[in-house]
């Protein structure tokens, strides 16, 4: 995973984040839609014939006062409590 | 965001499952199965050493049906790129099983014995060596654990009367697993996928739980359903920490 940040201000990002597919980069969207401070979250990602850019762009639109840097941190955070708890309710069935 | 999952076993075997997962959203249900496909690595057979190959088939043919054989994996003892050799020698008349491959390490075997790799007739002779790689089904399909991996809705059937008296009685055909009004959980291939059978004369209607996933896996052998599942999970997981640490820098 090399994340290369494309544009930044303080409530827009545009983050390329090289090696993933629509397996996780929709997880985090999922993820993102979710979090509190988050307007707006997407990303976009061209087949891998197409020969341009392959490589998933997470776009990510906070409200006023929320760095889109902290939100998507906050996104991955509630992945992985979301992963725990299915592992959890997973193994106790 | 607090996740509240329930997971419910529908029909569980070692290689087979079908469970019932609440709590899902979609974009999860399909990372997780998406995960299972393509990135849950396994043992298979990438390069072969032929010391001799006197059978009807090229070198190459051989190598490619190799590939395809499911080796038991146990992926606490790999990582990704990790080698096993195994090695094989028969002596026409006779099939060159899986199960005749010798491995180097005593727990990964061929996941299943009797696959045939060639018939040999009288004085042909196939003797090779080849290296298992761990990889993930993204870089090939022979790496995929999971090989009949997928979900669907649960449905939940309602009684809502009576049939009208001169009914057509066609069948009312739905596939999945279904809740009852009673929170029963039935597939449908045990009624026939008919609903008329399992509620006759009555009429129902059909609608989807949301955000309750009725997940089918399969595996080719390499590991039991339940590591495939909870490999796929961890990785989510261990996506998720890894950008969660590069964007904190």
């Amino acid at each position: 995973m090399e994340l290369r940040v494309i544009e930044k201000t303080d409530e827009e990002l545009r983050i390329e984040i090289a090696g993933e597919d629509h397996t996780f980069m929709n997880v985090l969207k999922g993820a993102l839609l979710e979090t509190e401070g988050v307007a707006a979250a997407t990303y976009d990602v061209n087949p891998e014939q197409s020969g341009g850019q392959t490589d998933p762009i997470l776009s990510v639109k906070t409200e006023a006062g929320v760095d889109p840097l902290d939100a998507v941190a906050e996104g991955a955070r509630s992945i992985q409590a979301m992963t725990d708890s299915f592992r959890d309710a997973f193994t106790a069935a | 965001m607090a996740h509240d999952f329930d997971v419910e076993f529908i029909e569980r075997g070692d290689r087979k499952a079908r469970f019932l997962v609440r709590g899902l959203t979609p974009a999860i249900a399909n990372g997780i199965r998406r995960a299972m496909i393509a990135d849950v690595p396994t043992l298979s057979i990438d390069s072969v050493r032929f010391v001799e190959n006197s059978s009807v088939m090229f070198d190459e043919m051989i190598a490619l049906r190799l590939g395809l054989v499911p080796l038991t994996t146990s992926l606490d003892d790999f990582e990704e790129g990790d080698e096993v050799t195994l090695a094989l020698d028969v002596e026409g008349p006779a099939t060159a099983y899986s199960g005749d491959m010798v491995s180097s390490v005593e727990y990964v075997q061929p996941a299943d014995e009797n696959i045939p790799i060639i018939e040999l007739k009288e004085g042909q002779h196939l003797e090779f060596e080849a290296d298992a790689v761990l990889d993930s089904g993204k870089s090939h399909a022979k790496h995929q654990g999971g090989v009949a991996v997928g979900y669907r809705h649960l449905q939940k059937v309602e009684v809502v009367g009576d049939t009208p008296e001169f009914d057509d009685g066609e069948p009312n055909i739905l596939r999945g697993v279904i809740e009852t009004e009673d929170g029963e959980l039935i597939h449908t291939d045990e009624f026939g996928n008919d609903l008329t059978q399992q509620f006759p004369g009555k009429e129902v209607e059909v609608s989807d739980v949301p955000g309750a996933f009725v997940f089918h896996v399969e595996t080719d052998g390499s590991f039991t359903v339940e590591e495939l599942v909870l490999r796929a999970v961890e990785s989510l997981g261990l996506r998720a920490a890894e950008l969660e640490e590069k964007v904190s820098v």
